[in-house]
Formats: structure tokens, sequence, C-alpha cells
């Protein structure tokens, strides 16, 4: 691996995560996201052919906090690949450098699917990224020492372009300061949190409890009460809670991705987080 | 580096200012000199304090000391835990005591024990205690422990590696074979309550489990292939039984294709050879699942095996299956089965047949409740065939720690 001519072989569980090692890794690394972004993170397919992809990685990075237990642990078994378990230096969890939101005080499943860790969506707030390009940058120059340098001009032409696109994103966001939205699942919060939007309520009675009638009439009060006229949906869920919501109190139900490539238009870093702002902030 | 500010003002004030700015500074620089003054001293007073609270918390913790270590607790390292538990509502046609001495002509003279809903009524079929730890950095074991009336009674037990090299991995213990789809699944992760009749006939009500060792290898190719060797002591008495030493080998060959993004095939072929008290046996397999999925929780899995064996003292025999299961969404399933026994020995029935419908409701991901009927027409009773009507409502729920989903 320290080869000068082999890539060093990536594989990340999901796609923003990807583009992150794409940034930082140019030319030097070859990057393959397992699951796809029009599906559910906390349900991915773990279909065989992810088998082979795992098994020849030099390095696997997890967004962690739980989001990947339900279908990346029989797939990390079957790749018998020591190069990336935990406990190798392979083995990168982004989560361990996030701030994470929402750590819940108690832990039972009486609460739904709830994560210890706290919320496992912090791809959603751009400032992350910062973050995980870091780290991805210290773990490709562990893993691969001879092109040190290399990563290093990579991490610090990227960390530059969004620092700047922070900065005027920021600015954008910042109209939207103090408006109210109830989501289907709670998954937009550090987006929300970051840009100061109001979160009440979630269409879930609990966390992956699908809706129920006598939650769904609750919402409806409530968001009267609170002329709450914005219902961020995923792309993965049922739409027809939210939308007949929206049509009791006329409310619009918005679209939002969750991840690079979830919506037309947002393939990258950048367009994923502008379509978000697109559509909830226009 | 507040000396050094002062001096330099003091040096900028001489150089450059008249009289008249040298005392408006010198004044300045006086009022400036009492601040700082001032803020040293409030300095001084926040050291001493934050020394005084040290101090003091370090007092707290010698004192206190004797009754807060915990050097010696492991919680930490405590093993992930799951607890299964299965049970079942039955209606059937036949009476208890006929039904538990059912035949199947030419494959099963006595069903012995049935562990899997054997009455009318109702039925705590077990509870299983699923365990599993990283040991060190080179082992990982698992064990599924079957919580019985009479004890605790060994389902699996086993270890794998971790380091090994070349997507290589050995397993050694009592565990499940992993040829083919059904058989290394445990009884709560099957579509229905029962494994199909050529399973139950070959190896019982459980399926093939044994003590041996297992090599798997994950073949370099773009697509997904594995190859996986057991060695085991052929304990199975259905279909085996010589355990003289260790006298089963297994070999199979797994491989899956994605035909399109939402369209995965997966193959896999299987041969074992083993030892029964009359002589030598023989089993080959084959087994083909389709699987389209329509969104995160909606998909069409289509699942046949086949399994042909030979066996001296018998002769030779062969079944398959045929599942279809469509998962709604994340609450609902259904589906249906069926399941033959087409090749049977000398002058015993080839047409021993049975069909199966389910739905399945889960209220979350951790429990499941499921209505199935069953039309057996495998079963002989008193010497006749004997048309077995069933009807079951179960309830599986898995607490503790997650069990993710296999393919």
């Amino acid at each position: 691996m320290s080869l000068s001519f082999a890539k060093v072989d990536v594989i990340t569980t999901y796609p923003y995560l990807a583009e992150t090692v794409k940034a930082v890794g140019g030319d030097l690394v070859r990057v393959k996201a397992l699951a796809s972004p029009k599906m559910d993170p906390h349900f991915i397919v773990p279909k065989p052919s992810l088998i082979p992809q795992m098994s020849r990685a030099d390095m696997l990075v997890i967004n962690g906090a739980g989001l990947e237990i339900g279908w990346l642990p029989p797939l990390l078994k079957r790749a018998h690949n020591p190069k990336i378990l935990p406990g190798s230096i392979g083995f990168v969890d982004a989560s361990q450098v996030i701030d994470l939101l929402d750590k819940p005080v108690a832990v039972s499943r009486a609460y739904g699917d709830v994560h210890p860790e706290g919320n496992p969506h912090y791809a959603l707030d751009p400032h992350n990224i910062v973050r995980i390009a870091k780290l991805v940058a210290y773990k490709l120059e562990a893993i691969d020492p001879a092109h040190r340098a290399a990563y290093e001009a990579n991490l610090g032409k990227f960390l530059a372009r969004w620092n700047a696109f922070l900065k005027s994103f920021d600015e954008k966001m910042g109209r939207c300061k103090g408006m109210k939205v109830v989501q289907y699942h709670e998954l937009f919060n550090y987006f929300l949190k970051r840009y100061g939007i109001v979160s009440l309520a979630s269409i879930e009675p609990l966390p992956g409890i699908a809706p129920s009638s006598k939650h769904t009439i609750e919402l409806i009060g409530l968001m009267k009460k609170e002329g709450v006229k914005t219902i961020l949906q995923d792309v993965y869920h049922e739409k027809k809670t939210a939308r007949f919501i929206a049509s009791k109190i006329g409310a619009q139900v918005i679209v939002l991705p969750h991840d690079v490539g979830a919506v037309e238009g947002a393939d990258t870093l950048q367009s994923f987080y502008e379509a978000i702002a697109k559509r909830l902030c226009h | 580096m507040k000396k050094s500010v002062v001096c330099s003002l003091f040096t900028a004030a001489a150089l450059f200012a008249g009289s008249d700015e040298v005392e408006r500074l010198k004044t300045q620089m006086h009022q400036q000199q009492q601040m700082i003054e001032k803020l040293l001293h409030r300095v001084d007073e926040l050291e001493n304090r934050n020394k005084k609270t040290q101090e003091q918390e370090l007092n707290i913790r010698i004192e206190t000391s004797g009754s807060r270590s915990a050097s010696f607790a492991q919680q930490a390292f405590l093993p992930d835990i799951a607890l299964i538990a299965n049970m079942a509502a039955v209606g059937r046609n036949v009476g208890n005591e006929v039904y538990e001495n059912y035949k199947i002509p030419g494959f099963i003279g006595n069903p012995g024990e049935i562990p899997f809903n054997p009455k009318r009524g109702f039925n705590l079929n077990y509870g299983e205690l699923e365990i599993s730890s990283t040991v060190d950095p080179y082992f990982d074991v698992a064990a599924a422990l079957h919580i019985e009336k009479e004890g605790l009674h060994i389902g699996e037990l086993f270890v794998t590696t971790r380091a090994l090299p070349y997507n290589l991995r050995l397993k050694a213990g009592k565990f499940k074979s992993e040829f083919g789809r059904i058989n290394p699944k445990h009884q709560h992760a099957w579509n229905f309550s029962s494994i199909p009749l050529v399973f139950e006939s070959f190896f019982g009500p459980g399926g093939l489990g044994d003590e041996g060792v297992q090599i798997q290898w994950n073949l370099p190719t773009e697509n997904y292939w594995m190859a996986g060797f057991e060695a085991m002591q052929g304990g199975n008495g259905r279909s085996f039984g010589n355990t003289d030493t260790n006298n089963l080998f297994i070999g199979y060959l797994k491989s899956s294709y994605d035909i399109t993004d939402t369209n995965t095939l997966l193959a896999g072929v299987t041969y074992m050879h083993g030892k029964n008290p009359a002589g030598n046996t023989d089993i080959v397999g084959a087994d083909l699942t389709l699987k389209s999925f329509f969104g995160s929780y909606s998909a069409l899995t289509w699942q046949n095996e086949l399994l042909w064996r030979d066996k001296d003292g018998t002769g030779k025999q062969a079944g398959l299956y045929s599942e279809l299961i469509y998962d709604y969404n994340q609450n609902w399933a259904g589906g249906i089965r069926y399941d033959t026994l087409f090749k049977n020995i000398g002058n015993e029935p080839d047409d021993l047949e049975r069909y199966m419908v389910m739905m399945q409701y889960k209220p979350f991901e951790f429990s499941k409740l499921r209505l199935q009927y069953t039309y057996d027409r495998s079963k002989w009773i008193d010497g006749e065939r004997k048309d077995i009507h069933e009807i079951l409502l179960g309830l599986t729920i898995e607490a503790g720690a997650h069990g993710a989903h296999a393919f």
C-alpha cells in the first residue's frame, strides 16, 4: 500500500462521506459509498454485492452514533478484512469528532429507536464537514504516509473553499431564522439548530414508529395553535401523512435531501446544502 | 508583556510628543498602571481561589476515595446480549397424541420430540439468549443458548477469527452449517414457523448444526463469490450419525449478482459427504434467491432451495421448497411457500406436499406477530395419509442488543 502507484481503497457508508474523502484524497484514493442516498440510512439493504468492495478496502469511514447498527455489522463480519475492523487504523468513525445533539438522558426502547450516543444525523450541518475533512486527512496520512504532503495540500485547498462557502451560506440562511417547522423524523435537527429554525414536533410519535392517527390529530392541533406552515419530509418515508396534515391546515410539505444525491441536483456537498436552503428558505 | 507595553508607550511618548502632550500621556499612563495593578490583584485572587478549590477538591477526593473506587468494575466489557422469545397459539384438525406420532413415509419414521408448536392450544416454544462479544484483537465469540424446561441447551457456541489475511475467516465450535439460505438462520428469523419438509427430513426440525470447524474465503473478484468448507462430527442422526471420528465434510460456493441497483440475484451450490451407520451419505444442494426492492421498506423476495440425498441403507430422495415474501412496509408483510418431497425410495409416495400462507405485522423492529395457515399433505397417521390443516398465531420478540438484518 505504500507503493506509490496503488490507490488507497476507501469505502464509506454514506455518499456525503465519500464526497468528503474525494475532496481530501483526490487522485490518490478510490472511494465508494455503500448506501444509496435514496434509502433510509437506518435500513440499508446489506446486499452481498457490497461485500467484495469491503473485502478489498484499506479504509472504512462510517457515520457512527448508531446509524449503521441495523445493517453494517453483518457485512463487516462477512468482509473478512482485518484492515477495516474497529481497532485497526483503517476504521474511521466520523461521529468521534462531532459534538452530537439530543443525547438522551435515559435510554429505553420504550422511547422508540433512540440512539444512546445522540442524534446521528449530524451530516445535515455543513459546518461538520470541516471536522470530518480534517479527520479523513489525518487517517489518510497515517495509512498512506508517502503522500502526506499531497493530502495536506488537498485539505488546505478544500477547507479554504469550504469556509468561503460556509460564510456566504450562513449569511443566506440568516433570512430564515425563527421559522417554525414540523418534521417527519428528527432528521434535520442539526441544520435547523445551526440556522435558528424551530422544530416543534415530529410526525412520528416516537423515533422509528410509524405515524398514528391519534398523534397526527394532536399534531394538527399544535400546528394550528403555533401557526406552523411548513412540514419537512425526507425522500424515503411515506408522504401521505404529511400531505394529509398539510391539506387540513393549508401548510406546505417540503421534501429535503438528507444526503448527497438524495434529490436531483444535489450531487455534490455544496449543492446538497444549497438544495436544502433553496427548498426551505426561498 | 505588560512591562514592555508600558515601556514602549513611554518611549513613544518621549520621542514624538510636545510637553503638554507628555503631561497628558503621563496621567494616562498613571491611570493605566493603576488599572494593571488592580487586574494583577484580581488575577492573584482568582489564582488563589482556584488553588483553594483544587485543594478542597483533593481533600474531598482523599476523604471519599475509599467508597469510590471502580478499578475492578468490568460492566463496560459486558458482551452484547439479546433475549428472544417465541410463542404461538395453534389450532389443528388432529389431536396432540396422534400428531406426535406422525410419519412421512420413506423420510421420517418417528418425528421424535417436536420442538416448535407441538400442541393444539398454547405453546411457549423457547427462550433464546444470544450473546456475542469481541474476545480480543484476534477472536470474536457468539453463542445462542436455548432456555428449555430441562435447562440450558447450546444451540450454537463458536469462535471466529478477526485477523486472518487474504479475506479468510475461520470458525470453530458448535454452529449451524452455513450452506444454502435457510439453514444458517435461527427459527425466529425464518419466514414461516417451520423449516421446509426436505430440511426437516434430512436434518431435523432445527436444520443441520454440529460441532466442527469452518473456513470461508471471499474470492478477490469484482462480484461476490464466497467459498466455504466445513468439517463436522456428523452427529446429525437423520442423514449421518456415525461419529466414530469427524465424519462429515461440507463444501459450498455462493455468488451474487446485481441485475440492477434494486434487483439482486443470489445463488449457491452445496456438496456434503458423511457417514451413517449403514455406509455413506451424499447430499447435493442448490439455492436461488431473487430480491427486488421498491424502497427502504418494501421488497419482493423469491427464494428456492433443492436438496438431493443418496443415503446407503435408504436410497435416493429429494425435495425442494419455493417461497415468495412481500414486504409491504415496515409493519406489514405476507408470503406463501410451496414445499415438496418429490423423489422417494421404492414404492413410497412421491407426492408429499405442503402449502403455507402467512401474514405478518411488526409493530416495531423488535416484535413480530404472525398469522399462518398450513395445509399439509405429507403426513401419515395410523398408516394412512392424513391431510392436516393448521392455523397459527405466533409472537416473537427480540429484546436487548440490536440484531442486524441479514440479507
